[in-house]
């Protein structure tokens, strides 16, 4: 689709703080149209960006697994680690690559949680691995008009 | 807006029947109170012969918000400390009877001539000439909060008790169970502090003390001058440990100027001090630092529900969608600071 949909989104959003929303006499609804122009930006921004982040993700979470799997005595979870390590993605609509992310972040949750009930220098290991991705997450989803 | 201010006409016609020619001009609704609708408006009358005019500003109950309290709760916290060193608003009604606005809401005075923005505090003359005296104020009063004693105001009677080997636990199972009930994904970080916080339970509360529970930078009114007239937004008002107000109020996500200075006001060790010399309470550093975590995962919980009710069309307010998309991520890097991930 051509202009590209993020160039659309932040070209309706600099309208709406430049050309429509000053002329609200409401400030209820004129506040609200500002809003919505810095909403429409962070969907700008996250437009380009959202499969590559969350195929990246599933990735880096299927390698985590792997690793832990071999490190994991727990037989039930070590499979669970090893069979998810092993998929692949059903497709590549933000949905379906959605459904996986949520899939894997449950099982990272369920190994996190195991983990830190273990003693040993390899539990430390997945331990700190799984924080190392934790972090990236936070950098992969950072949106630029945030806070913090 | 017209019916609004008709219907409100004849309430306050119901609450004050020696008024006559009542009316209520300039009822336009105040962008940003997510969890009730908030309206100014400006009563005129006249009881005795004697003309009145009145700011006001009226709190009804939404369909969802970010979080859902008892406006009776919040009333009543209004009352107990109007007149105190606590500045608030005088509280006028609250009405729990659905005929007169469709839903329930509390009216109170409306306190003129100051600003609450954040974004214009700091960065605005002439309030951002007065930042050190405002962030003084705002931590002495909030020790003289916590200071207070529940039972003299009344609230002991209004809001539940809880013991001060209890109040930990309290807190973490109410935002728990919200971001169980509202997550729409998994949150790693955020269960990964509630486990964390499990297995390092803070000291017991010194006493029992009332909690504003959203005591911030944007909650509290300020004038020209740099002083603070009003603390407002009481709705998640509960007795319990005064160093969870403290960590809210020097929490990251509030830290308006992008720098490490709580509320974008004053610097971390220079807060504390005055909150401990107003409260006379200590702020442990242990007690402090789960319970500057417990306000992370609180905000967070609080992100979600908002994206909840936006999504599931509970509430399409901008504010909800916004906040839940412009924040969360942000709440999970500051999880991830507190407990000491982020490098």
């Amino acid at each position: 689709m051509k202009p590209d949909v993020d160039l659309t989104l932040q070209l309706i959003a600099a309208s709406l703080m430049t050309e429509i929303g000053p002329k609200i006499s409401d400030d209820y609804t004129q506040r609200n149209s500002m809003l919505t122009a810095m909403l429409l930006q962070m969907a700008a921004e996250e437009w380009d960006r959202a499969a590559a982040r969350r195929v990246e993700e599933n990735r880096a979470l299927r390698r985590l697994f792997a690793e832990a799997a071999a490190e994991t005595h727990d037989p039930g979870l070590r499979a669970r680690l090893e069979a998810a390590s092993r998929e692949e993605e059903e497709g590549f609509r933000i949905s379906e690559l959605n459904r996986s992310n949520d899939g894997l972040r449950r099982l990272l949750i369920e190994l996190h949680s195991h983990v830190e009930e273990v003693d040993g220098e390899a539990a430390r290991r997945i331990e700190a691995a799984i924080w190392k991705e934790l972090r990236i997450s936070t950098e992969r989803r950072a949106v630029s008009v945030a806070p913090f | 807006m017209t019916d609004l201010a008709e219907r409100f006409a004849r309430y306050v016609s119901h609450q004050w029947p020696e008024a006559t020619d009542i009316r209520v001009e300039g009822l336009s609704r105040i962008h940003g109170g997510a969890s009730r609708e908030t309206y100014r408006l400006q009563l005129k009358l006249r009881r005795n012969g004697v003309a009145e005019e009145r700011p006001l500003i009226l709190r009804r109950d939404p369909s969802g918000s970010l979080i859902e309290t008892e406006r009776a709760t919040e009333y009543n916290a209004y009352r107990a400390f109007y007149g105190t060193e606590v500045p608030v608003p005088e509280p006028l009604w609250l009405e729990e009877d659905e005929q007169w606005l469709d839903r329930p809401f509390f009216v109170m005075e409306q306190v003129t001539g100051c600003e609450s923005s954040p974004q214009v505090l700091l960065t605005t003359l002439p309030y951002s000439q007065h930042i050190e005296r405002i962030g003084e104020q705002k931590w002495r009063i909030l020790g003289a909060l916590n200071k207070a004693d529940p039972r003299e105001l009344g609230l002991t009677e209004v809001m539940p008790a809880v013991e001060p080997d209890q109040c930990w636990e309290q807190e973490l199972q109410k935002w728990e169970k919200v971001i169980d009930e509202d997550e729409m994904a998994p949150q790693p970080i955020g269960r990964a502090a509630i486990r964390w916080m499990r297995r390092n339970p803070p000291p017991p509360a010194q006493r029992i003390s009332v909690v504003h529970a959203d005591f911030r930078t944007g909650n509290f009114l300020a004038d020209g001058e740099g002083n603070i007239r009003a603390i407002l937004d009481w709705e998640m008002v509960h007795l319990g440990d005064a160093i969870e107000d403290l960590a809210w109020s020097i929490s990251r996500i509030w830290c308006w100027a992008r720098d490490d200075r709580p509320g974008g006001l004053l610097p971390r060790e220079r807060a504390i001090a005055i909150w401990e010399e107003a409260s006379g309470l200590r702020a442990d550093p242990k007690a402090l630092h789960w319970w500057e975590l417990l306000a992370n995962l609180k905000s967070l919980a609080i992100w979600i529900s908002g994206g909840h009710e936006y999504a599931t069309g509970k509430n399409h307010d901008t504010i909800l969608g916004f906040t839940g998309w412009w924040l969360a991520n942000s709440q999970n890097r500051a999880i991830l600071e507190a407990m000491g991930h982020l490098k």
